[in-house]
């Protein structure tokens, strides 16, 4: 499994859009007391993760988030959003 | 594992939030849902079973409680919306970006 931490939420963009959707799945894992946040897509084959202690990465990571479950629901248009994106 | 409404899970969420403030963590998952009830078998597949793709399954845990839901895509410009807001409201403990203002300040200075 590849694994690599990415240095800003728009790197992580591209390639988590060419992984098979079909068997991703994308893990949200927020720590209030140690104040960090991190995001994790796979497909069990490739991962993507992203770590941060930040507040501005929240708005990033939540629109980001937003986009994955907008494409997972997509039906047969799936092609066509990620194009779009 | 306890299935909820979208607007339930997203009220239980934000319990799970609340109840991790002081420690512990809140591990949030999704996956596309294909709608099935039975295991796949090894030889052949499930008669009368057509694997949907217009659902994501979204799970949340807090490492003792779990909940979840399933969001089609009917829902999920509603439910987008509300757990969009929740998340934003939740997650607010993160350092704010003092260091360049101090920084600008400093140099403003000199």
């Amino acid at each position: 499994m590849q694994s690599w931490l990415e240095k800003g939420c728009d790197k992580i963009n591209p390639p988590a859009h060419s992984l098979v959707l079909e068997e991703v799945r994308v893990v949200l894992k927020y720590r209030h007391c140690d104040g960090n946040l991190c995001i994790k897509v796979t497909d069990d084959v490739v991962c993507l993760l992203y770590r941060t202690d930040q507040a501005q990465d929240v708005k990033k990571i939540e629109k980001f988030h937003s986009q994955l479950m907008r494409l997972m629901v997509a039906k047969e248009s799936r092609s066509a959003a990620m194009e779009t994106d | 594992m306890v299935l909820l409404e979208s607007e339930q899970f997203l009220t239980e969420l934000t319990r799970l939030f609340q109840k991790c403030r002081t420690s512990g963590s809140v591990f949030i998952v999704f996956n596309t849902d294909d709608g099935r009830t039975k295991p796949v078998p090894r030889k052949g597949h499930i008669e009368g079973f057509e694997p949907a793709d217009n659902k994501c399954l979204l799970r949340a845990t807090d490492g003792k409680k779990k909940i979840s839901t399933v969001v089609s895509s009917k829902e999920v410009n509603k439910f987008q919306m509300a757990y969009s807001n929740l998340l934003r409201a939740n997650m607010d403990g993160l350092k704010k970006k003092d260091k360049k203002s101090k920084n600008k300040k400093s140099k403003a200075t000199q």
